[in-house]
């Protein structure tokens, strides 16, 4: 008796289920297009020529700040940890042996490490700066946020050790973005966020983004 | 065409056959991605995102599996991978204006069967949630939904009878008459 009310009950949950988040049709053709933009964009390593919009010297001046910090950065995480843990050990030492310094390549592949570490950190703010910039009216903190964005792409854009072809083009696209967002007034209707955010849609970016995020990167909100 | 000499034209860097690999498998993926997500553009992402893995990953296809459920383990990841995030961005949203109306119910309200099992689904836990979904709504079969979810067989029908269990408890006030 028991047994029959359940099967009756899950035969009607399963009917009523079929209708839960109904799919419409595929949309086959346009999610082809973004497949194939990316593709292309990880086959291509042509650098298209972009104009980067006039710095004023205030920017300037915080951009050689967020450097000097990044800098900071990097060298904290290339020097072994137990040279910052006993600053004795990181004077130099008359009996410290040759072997104990770092070769020029081990260094080099270290900096890429770390600038590889800030550059996946960084794109995963700026997806999900972005997810949240699509999905929401217009607010005043976004054009702070994206001015922060913008100051760390370009500093990304400048390092050298950024040698990807395909992450220095996708960040050279999202310095785009990001400035337009940067200068979005905040009074702005919706509409001006909207010519962005298709913008953002017909460039396929954040499909991209997530594409070059390696899985389980740190999500910093 | 059988699907290993279409991997192997992938691999080869055939852009024909990519499209065809595409053809072959982007309904499925885009349904349960749908069934999973309850949104177009994002599932429109998580497709995009699907198969940009799969043909990253390609080469490593070792045809343990069928190449379908191959494609659902990583469709299945990129959900997972996605939601994680908007998850942690609608919880920052405490903005009432935006929220939203099926998540945030009025308690005087009668919602109907449909309305009341779309919030009983939402509150299922993700792994019953997926064996539900894939197994009572789109088909798959256990051994299907266990080799996409790196999960034993007798596992999804453990998780798919809880899933039941927990739909017929919120949902027991149907048991009686409307049911029959």
């Amino acid at each position: 008796m028991m047994d029959d009310r359940e099967d009756r009950l899950d035969n009607l949950i399963r009917d009523a289920a079929r209708d839960y988040n109904a799919p419409p049709a595929t949309p086959r053709a346009e999610m082809w297009e973004a497949i194939r933009a990316s593709r292309d964009a990880a086959r291509t390593e042509v650098r298209p020529l972009v104009v980067r919009p006039a710095r004023s010297p205030l920017r300037l001046v915080f951009g050689i700040a967020a450097l000097l910090a990044l800098g900071v950065a990097i060298g904290r995480l290339t020097v072994p940890s137990r040279e910052r843990a006993s600053p004795t050990a990181a004077q130099p030492s008359l009996a410290a042996s040759p072997e104990a310094a770092p070769s020029a390549p081990e260094q080099r592949e270290r900096g890429e490490a770390a600038a590889r570490y800030a550059t996946d950190d960084h794109l995963t703010q700026v997806e999900t700066f972005l997810t949240e910039f699509g999905t929401r009216p217009v607010a005043p903190e976004f054009s702070a946020q994206a001015q922060d964005l913008l100051t760390d792409t370009r500093l990304l854009l400048d390092s050298k050790r950024v040698v990807d072809p395909r992450i220095r083009k996708l960040l050279e696209d999202l310095e785009l973005v990001l400035a337009q967002i940067a200068t979005l007034d905040p009074r702005a209707k919706d509409r001006d966020r909207d010519l962005i955010a298709d913008g953002l849609a017909q460039s396929h970016l954040r499909t991209r983004l997530r594409n070059a995020i390696p899985a389980g990167s740190v999500i910093r909100l | 065409m059988e699907p290993t000499s279409l991997v192997a034209r992938v691999l080869a860097g055939d852009q024909d056959a990519e499209r065809e690999l595409y053809d072959s498998h982007v309904d499925r993926v885009y349904r349960l991605i749908y069934r999973m997500v309850g949104d177009g553009e994002l599932a429109a992402d998580y497709t995009q995102d699907t198969f940009i893995r799969t043909f990253e990953r390609l080469a490593g296809f070792r045809g343990e599996s069928a190449l379908s459920t191959w494609i659902t383990a990583i469709a299945i990841s990129v959900v997972y991978n996605g939601q994680r995030k908007v998850k942690r961005l609608r919880a920052r949203e405490v903005d009432l204006e935006y929220a939203d109306p099926v998540a945030t119910p009025s308690r005087e309200a009668d919602p109907d069967l449909k309305v009341k099992l779309a919030r009983a689904i939402e509150e299922l836990p993700m792994g019953y949630r997926t064996v539900f979904l894939m197994h009572d709504v789109e088909g798959y079969t256990h051994l299907e939904i266990g080799s996409a979810l790196g999960i034993q067989e007798g596992t999804s029908k453990a998780q798919l009878s809880r899933a039941r269990a927990k739909l017929r408890d919120q949902l027991a006030e149907y048991a009686g008459d409307k049911a029959s």
